[in-house]
């Protein structure tokens, strides 16, 4: 068959991602980041690494030591998955790294709970779906992990979830943000339909929405509609909210690029 | 009873070529899909509001056959393929897939009578065999499917097709996890083992109604690892351990063919040179055709050896050129002139490398699947073709070092990201054992315990 010569395929395409990989390990940018404290250090690293048996064996010596259960959730799970964020964001690990990270983070916050009678505090409640007549969940499951991993109470509703299923949540649950995703055309009707049905009901609150076929042409003819490019927007938007309030256009000047 | 290919279609990888298949697939009004000349084949979705109700969908399928075939005709394109992929209305409603294959066929039947323009209509009933939490790939869904099978390929139907899901409940755990053995696991066993089932029934109710049982795509899987990889700065996903998914999935998407397809397989099978290089059966293929659905880093690669040239799915609306089926349709007519030019003027076989060059050193996802080596993970899979775990293991295998001897040339460059995560990959599949029984009992008990929503009774386990 042709082939090109070496001096000539730069001509032709640019492997941006080579040119540009920071010389930095990913391991050695996390230990940049990790704190100091002796008994957070092996928890944070832990989380960092997705080791499960680490993490508790982490947080069984802090606790040894005297440190409280609860107090060990922000300050060193949290912390520990606030590395791994932070690494996810500047594009030095990747999306499998966070995910095992927090599965590791949610079996560290179940052990804690199991070694006290306080109730952890999240940062805000959020209620999760799959478009109904959709059953193409990994987006979701991806937006859950992630809010979670960053502090959030995630109410999942599954997928094929029937519109009304989303309002009872809401109305039950009272969470500063719903998001729902599809990866289909047809499905991803039923979020103008959820977004009438708030409105009838005089509720307001940030919808986000994407996947697939969503894009933010039709998120935005929608009040409610915020649109989520990507996974990891969810937990931006949920911080925004946290930090800014739930103010609709607020949030489109953020997060709408297009 | 399926019988498994252990040896390859073609002599060399050099006799595979676009517009031509070892065995050509008649189908439909007066068409041959690969039999010398490559054809367009037009995917559309209805808009979001058509599927309110069964006389929506048919009267937006209506306009969307019309306008397809109308701007066919006017551009002088000598043969069209339409592919209906269901919203799940029309699969969980069989007589609503009928009644719309019903409308479309009636039209194509105008359109060829009147102008005699060679046409075919594909029809892809929606994989509904799950319920809200689960799989559910046996009993009254299976059915359900199977009776959408029928119903559109007794009311016109040309070209049987399906984007089955089975094992992705592992996958979809795995790959988020970098996961090897369960990578393998669900598109290699439990993937295969329910293409196995589904395409014996699919085949039958082809012959039974004398159209073409076609064929399937990884879809499910191997191109969720792809979105998710993306492109060049994209962090969710290794594009190594992206490729590795996808030489999986061949062995996997290679079950229909055994079980009594024929081709044309399914546009977005990027899996499909590898199955063409074993099988011998035409392919629908996308690339830079179908950047109107998705981003792919190979967009003029996959037109090497394909025998239908799709655009993947667009949503049917207004452009300035048309409506949106018109201009895609109207860009994969042109891309099918040229290659039917290069066929008649003896200048195809370097036309099909141009296309190859342009995108095989851009990502490791392309160099894989460049024809040159996406034969060789073919002859890995055929090597060992009565084991659906072995094959699919020899290809991720061949994957691995296909890899690593272009990154030695120099020619295929990787970030240090990529060669880790393809060493991890290589280093977990040459820790996995040869024997096939021993791995499915061990990922059985493993899946069973972290993976909530697997139910091996799905596949009979």
């Amino acid at each position: 068959m042709l082939d090109l010569k070496l001096e000539d395929i730069d001509g032709i395409l640019v492997r941006y991602n080579v040119a540009l990989e920071k010389e930095m390990t990913p391991d050695e940018a996390a230990e940049e980041l990790y704190p100091k404290d002796e008994l957070v250090y092996p928890i944070a690293k832990a989380i960092y690494e997705g080791e499960e048996d680490d993490v508790i064996d982490g947080l069984k010596a802090a606790i040894d030591a005297g440190k409280d259960p609860i107090t060990l959730i922000n300050e060193s799970l949290m912390v520990g998955m606030g590395v791994v964020s932070q690494l996810y964001d500047e594009g030095i690990i990747f999306l499998p790294n966070v995910m095992m990270s927090a599965d590791a983070m949610l079996d560290g916050i179940e052990f804690c709970k199991t070694q006290t009678t306080e109730v952890p505090e999240p940062k805000g409640k959020v209620v999760c779906h799959v478009a109904e007549g959709d059953v193409h969940d990994i987006g979701k499951n991806i937006v859950a992990a992630l809010l979670r991993a960053s502090g959030y109470e995630v109410i999942d509703l599954g997928r094929d979830c029937p519109v009304d299923e989303v309002i009872e949540a809401v109305e039950k649950e009272k969470p500063m943000l719903v998001t729902g995703t599809a990866l289909m055309t047809t499905t991803m009707y039923a979020f103008k339909e959820i977004n009438d049905k708030l409105l009838e009901k005089g509720i307001q609150l940030p919808f986000a929405c994407g996947g697939g076929a969503v894009n933010q042409d039709f998120v935005a003819q929608y009040d409610l509609g915020v649109y989520g490019e990507e996974a990891s927007d969810a937990v931006k938007i949920a911080n925004f909210i946290v930090e800014n309030g739930e103010g609709i256009e607020k949030l489109r000047e953020e997060f709408h690029k297009h | 009873m399926v019988k498994k290919y252990t040896s390859m279609a073609y002599a060399s990888a050099d006799d595979m070529l676009f517009g031509n298949a070892k065995f050509p697939v008649k189908a439909g009004l007066g068409l041959e899909i690969g039999a010398g000349y490559t054809t367009p084949e037009i995917n559309y979705a209805p808009r979001p509001q058509a599927g309110k109700s069964k006389e929506k969908l048919i009267k937006e399928y209506e306009r969307i056959t019309t306008d397809s075939m109308a701007r066919m005709v006017q551009i002088g394109a000598p043969s069209v393929v339409l592919e209906t992929e269901h919203v799940e209305q029309m699969t969980n409603n069989p007589e609503w897939g009928g009644a719309v294959a019903h409308a479309q066929k009636t039209i194509m039947e105008e359109y060829h009578d009147e102008y005699g323009i060679k046409c075919a209509l594909r029809h892809t009933p929606g994989d509904i065999r799950e319920d809200r939490d689960y799989l559910k790939l046996t009993g009254d869904k299976f059915d359900l499917l199977m009776e959408s099978f029928e119903q559109v390929a007794q009311n016109g139907a040309d070209l049987l097709s399906v984007e089955s899901m089975g094992g992705k409940e592992v996958f979809d755990y795995s790959i988020l996890r970098n996961d090897t053995a369960g990578i393998l696991f669900g598109i290699g066993v439990l993937g295969s083992m329910d293409m196995e089932t589904v395409w014996t029934g699919v085949a039958d109710i082809a012959k039974k109604n004398g159209v073409v049982a076609a064929g399937d795509t990884d879809c499910a899987q191997a191109n969720t690892a792809m979105f998710i990889a993306g492109g060049l700065l994209d962090k969710n996903l290794a594009h190594t351990i992206a490729i590795v998914a996808r030489a999986i999935s061949a062995g996997r998407s290679l079950c229909a063919y055994e079980a009594g397809a024929t081709g044309p397989g399914k546009d977005c099978g990027y899996e499909n040179t590898i199955l063409k290089s074993i099988s011998g059966v035409p392919i629908a293929q996308e690339g830079k055709t179908s950047t109107c659905a998705h981003s792919d880093v190979m967009g003029n690669l996959v037109m090497q050896c394909c025998d239908l040239w799709s655009n993947e799915s667009v949503e049917y609306h207004g452009e300035f050129g048309g409506t949106s089926v018109q201009c895609w349709g109207e860009s994969l007519a042109y891309d099918c002139s040229l290659m039917n030019v290069a066929l008649k003027t003896g200048k195809a076989k370097d036309l099909r490398d141009m296309f190859t060059l342009s995108d095989k050193y851009r990502d490791p996802q392309g160099y894989v699947l460049a024809y040159d080596n996406a034969y060789r993970v073919g002859e890995a899979i055929a090597k060992d073709g009565n084991d659906n775990y072995l094959r699919a293991k020899n290809a991720a295998v061949e994957c691995c070092n296909i890899i690593n001897e272009g990154v030695a040339s120099g020619k295929l460059k990787l970030t240090r990201f990529e060669i880790n995560a393809l060493t991890k990959v290589k280093d977990d599949l040459d820790a996995l054992t040869d024997d096939s029984d021993k791995f499915m009992s061990d990922c059985l008990t493993r899946f069973k315990e972290e993976v909530a929503v697997f139910r091996p009774e799905n596949y009979g386990l």
